[in-house]
């Protein structure tokens, strides 16, 4: 199949051979990452830039690592260093980047579909590092990259995605990607993070940790923000840790050798425990290696797209 | 569907399958004259070079008894072209399961042409290590260089001209054995 | 001495809806009625004919809400800019937002943005004066002086009285004035940092949602207030389905209650929300296609009794950003009438003559103007409306200085083509 995106945004827009051909790439690029020289001349003189309105140091420093291995030139605009701050809006600053000469723009930013505004008006490239409570489809894709590695396909698995459902973009992108492969997604968190209006998601939620997790597959924690607390949206720490915190027990409930993943960083003793954060079964590290390639793949692809105006669609 | 049978009508058998296993046994001899067996490795360049590569690797076997170390190249992350090829080649996975490090490496590829692609293909295996040396061995040597480099094996050499399409089928990859010339303009 | 021949002429005040021709002199409405006689007398002097027919003769529209951002906003709106845009509309009597800066709460503002609106001299500009000083939601404005002076309501619209003891006492002080209070329902804790209506739509989105409730709770406090109080209630873009059935309440007990709706949620649904168009939001945020549809059974059953355009200029530049991070509000003058006609009367959801009812008759009451119909003697305020004239929203088209509707690149159908003033055409529409 070819390629013909411009831009990542997110995983609704994604066909599964797309999905597909991604996955299968971030394999050759995850090969690279093995060699004692991470570095390919691909991207020579190409220009990759990240553009992060939320600070995020291990995000951007993947999708920087992604793009100096394929041997691309990378700036960075944090939030904090630039005319951001002096009130400069979010068009003015793209355009400028592409004014220099930026080929492909990283975005993270805390309102939801500022990439996507971003695309409609840029000529170049651009991916979706996560947006607002909308999107995070790199993460999403690295997920099932981690799962798929492990599993081959995903397809038939249960997968619980287990914490602040409302907030999380990683939940957002994940439960639609797993399921466009026919894994069973299974939303699990207290009803005030995980209200009935994400049901539009077309998969299941509930309350009960304890009963979902027999026969799971993979178990994937989602970061608490603690400032949730403070907003009323659940009372202690110590009871949200009671009923949808990661412990041994709970593992112990789940299918044999049931995957436990986190999109980092942890909270250890909030969400998941320090023991299963780094048992044999938690493949946390791994995504961060896997992230690394799964951002290649798409640097490639993107980059690769040719001349804007001959992509169709 | 209806064009391609008409051109494959106006093509050119430049290799049989006969032709072509004679060819691979004759490169696996000259490989094993020249200096012996002793640190080399295969390693074919994606995708018909793979398969030759596994045929040479077997005919060497056959002459020496032994089997040496066989790797796969992928050269798309290493194109000269990469701006201008518009919808990406798809990259595979390069697997080299050995260290190149001291090697004498026996660089395997179907066609040799402009030599844009064995260019590519020394840059990546530099990228994975300082190999005692590496040598070339083609099936089929069509002319037209654009870069000093030269076969070390042959299998045939054949002089064509600018825009024919030499394609090379094997089993592994196309079901049968065959090399074809295809002359531009549909063999006129 | 204008004759206005074989126009579909709709006046709900008069219980009129049929061809018929019009005769207006001296500003005013002379004579109306099937087939006048040239040889009438029609007062003298030559008689300025236009044959109407296929065409509707409405009275002008009466808009009782829009921000017309003068003054301290003249970037997004002025009076004069408004004024152009609404006669494109048909609106020819206009209550001004006081949400201005500084706010509408002193005479002499009062009295500028009637003297602004002077100037223009297009449509007939009113003022919307603030219930609180500065809006702050603290203390009452001088109402009777405001009042006096030519406010034609009270409201601190833009933002909801979180305070319902205000509410109460400004329910109680607007008895000096005879002006209804207009309240702005959103409960700020309910709405919090909500960008849309909250449901599947906002969470597919990953935009904070704002629930219906945050409006519906304090429009059962106001109604519960103003039943209370005796005083006389005014509830401006109901969006909500629970904000209807405290109205219907409210009127069933009799109390001094009326409301109003956005053409906007009647037509859009908070599905019809693209992530990276902001001319969709607005405040109150479009509504579920349930709550949409109780909007539109209650307008024609009149629990909604008028219809209002909230037209909310802003800039392309404020607009040009990220969903949650633009303003809300929706330039609606220009839009409002075609857009109801397309999505409503032509399909049958709406009559045209509770379209008229509801955007001329019924506000012009409420607020005391003398608009709304075309009974002999009133003010020839009048639109002509081409049923038929199909025309695409553009930027370049608009009249506003703001370009910010959902409609943009629309093709409507059903447009104003010409509107009078006080017998005076101030707009004609050309292809």
């Amino acid at each position: 199949m070819s390629w013909r995106r411009k831009d990542l945004l997110d995983i609704e827009t994604l066909t599964v051979d797309e999905m597909r051909l991604i996955l299968d790439t971030a394999v050759s690029m995850k090969e690279v990452l093995t060699r004692p020289v991470k570095k390919l001349p691909t991207l020579r003189g190409k220009a990759v830039t990240m553009l992060f309105y939320e600070p995020s140091t291990r995000t951007r420093v993947s999708f920087e690592t992604a793009a100096k291995i394929l041997g691309a030139d990378t700036a960075s605009l944090a939030v904090a260093q630039s005319s951001v701050s002096k009130g400069e809006s979010l068009l003015d600053t793209a355009k400028t980047l592409v004014a220099m000469n930026a080929d492909l723009v990283v975005v993270r930013h805390a309102s939801s579909g500022a990439p996507h505004f971003l695309a409609q008006n840029l000529p170049v490239g651009v991916i979706n590092a996560g947006d607002g409570q909308h999107a995070h489809p790199t993460q999403a894709l690295l997920d099932i990259y981690s799962l798929r590695e492990k599993w081959g396909d995903v397809a038939g698995r249960k997968v619980l995605i287990v914490g602040d459902i409302l907030h999380s973009r990683v939940a957002r992108s994940n439960a639609v990607g797993l399921t466009k492969l026919g894994a069973e997604v299974v939303l699990v968190g207290p009803p005030t993070l995980l209200p009935p209006e994400m049901a539009y998601l077309g998969v299941r939620s509930s309350y009960d940790f304890d009963r979902e997790i027999a026969g799971a597959h993979a178990v994937m924690a989602l970061r608490l923000q603690l400032e949730r607390q403070r907003s009323g949206l659940f009372p202690s720490l110590r009871e949200y840790n009671r009923l949808y915190g990661l412990t041994r027990e709970r593992l112990a409930k789940a299918a044999a050798g049931c995957l436990v993943l986190h999109p980092g960083p942890v909270n250890r003793g909030v969400e998941i425990m320090s023991d299963v954060a780094d048992c044999p079964q938690s493949v946390i590290e791994t995504q961060v290696t896997n992230g690394v390639a799964v951002r290649m793949a798409l640097i490639y692809l993107l980059m690769g797209g040719g001349a804007v105006e001959d992509v169709v669609a | 569907m209806i064009l391609r049978e008409v051109i494959h009508l106006e093509n050119t058998v430049l290799m049989s399958g006969g032709d072509i296993d004679q060819a691979v046994r004759r490169i696996a001899r000259e490989i094993v004259a020249r200096g012996g067996v002793d640190d080399v490795v295969f390693v074919g360049v994606r995708t018909r070079g793979a398969p030759l590569a596994r045929r040479i690797q077997a005919a060497v076997a056959a002459e020496v008894g032994a089997e040496l170390p066989l790797g796969l190249l992928d050269i798309n992350l290493y194109r000269d072209d990469f701006s201008r090829v518009g919808a990406q080649a798809e990259v595979r996975e390069t697997r080299i399961p050995f260290a190149v490090e001291g090697k004498r490496v026996v660089l395997v590829d179907d066609v040799l042409y402009t030599g844009r692609t064995v260019r590519a293909a020394l840059d990546a295996i530099i990228d994975l290590g300082r190999p005692r040396s590496i040598t070339l061995a083609v099936l089929i040597d069509r002319g037209h260089r654009e870069l000093p480099i030269q076969a070390d094996f042959t299998g045939k050499v054949t002089p064509t001209a600018e825009g024919d399409d030499v394609s090379v089928c094997l089993r592994e990859t196309d079901g049968r054995d065959e090399v074809l010339l295809n002359k531009k303009g549909g063999g006129a | 001495m204008l004759w206005l021949k074989n126009a579909h002429v709709i006046d709900p005040a008069q219980g009129i809806s049929g061809i018929m021709d019009v005769a207006v002199q001296g500003g005013r409405v002379l004579k109306l009625g099937q087939g006048i006689a040239a040889a009438d007398p029609l007062g003298g002097g030559e008689a300025d004919v236009t044959d109407c027919a296929g065409k509707y003769l409405f009275p002008g529209l009466v808009d009782a809400h829009v921000h017309m951002r003068e003054p301290g906003q003249e970037e997004k709106e002025d009076i004069a800019s408004g004024s152009r845009a609404a006669v494109r509309g048909g609106v020819t009597s206009l209550i001004c937002m006081a949400n201005t800066s500084p706010v509408i709460d002193n005479q002499a503002l009062v009295a500028f943005v009637q003297e602004r609106g002077r100037q223009a001299a297009l449509a007939r500009i009113y003022p919307m004066a603030a219930v609180t000083k500065g809006m702050r939601g603290e203390e009452l404005t001088e109402m009777a002086e405001l009042a006096a002076s030519g406010a034609k309501g009270f409201s601190d619209d833009g933002r909801g009285i979180q305070n319902g003891e205000i509410m109460r006492l400004a329910l109680e002080y607007a008895k000096l004035t005879g002006c209804p209070v207009v309240s702005h329902c959103e409960d700020e804790f309910l709405a919090g940092r909500g960008v849309m209506r909250r449901g599947p739509a906002s969470a597919a989105r990953g935009l904070t949602g704002v629930p219906a409730a945050a409006e519906s709770v304090m429009a059962a406090r106001d109604v519960l207030l103003a039943g209370e109080t005796g005083g006389r209630l005014h509830l401006a873009h109901v969006s909500a389905k629970g904000t209807l059935a405290a109205l219907r309440a409210g009127k069933a007990a009799g109390w001094d209650i009326t409301a109003e709706v956005n053409p906007h949620h009647l037509i859009l649904t908070d599905e019809d929300v693209p992530l990276t168009n902001s001319d969709f939001k607005v405040n109150p945020p479009l509504p579920s296609a349930e709550d949409r549809d109780a909007l539109l059974a209650a307008l024609a059953d009149g629990t909604i009794d008028m219809l209002a355009s909230d037209h909310a200029p802003h800039t392309w530049e404020e607009k040009a950003c990220p969903f949650a991070e633009a303003p809300f509000g929706m330039a609606a003058l220009e839009t409002a009438l075609a857009a109801l006609w397309t999505y409503l009367v032509r399909p049958g959801k709406l009559t045209a003559e509770r379209l008229v009812d509801a955007y001329a008759r019924r506000p012009a009451e409420r607020f005391a103007l003398e608009a709304g119909t075309l009974k002999p003697g009133a003010p020839a305020d009048m639109v002509l409306f081409d049923p038929d004239w199909e025309e695409t929203v553009t930027v370049e088209g608009m009249a506003s200085k703001s370009a910010n509707t959902p409609f943009l690149g629309r093709k409507l159908r059903g447009y104003p083509v010409k509107t009078w003033v006080g017998g005076r055409l101030v707009f004609e529409r050309k292809a």
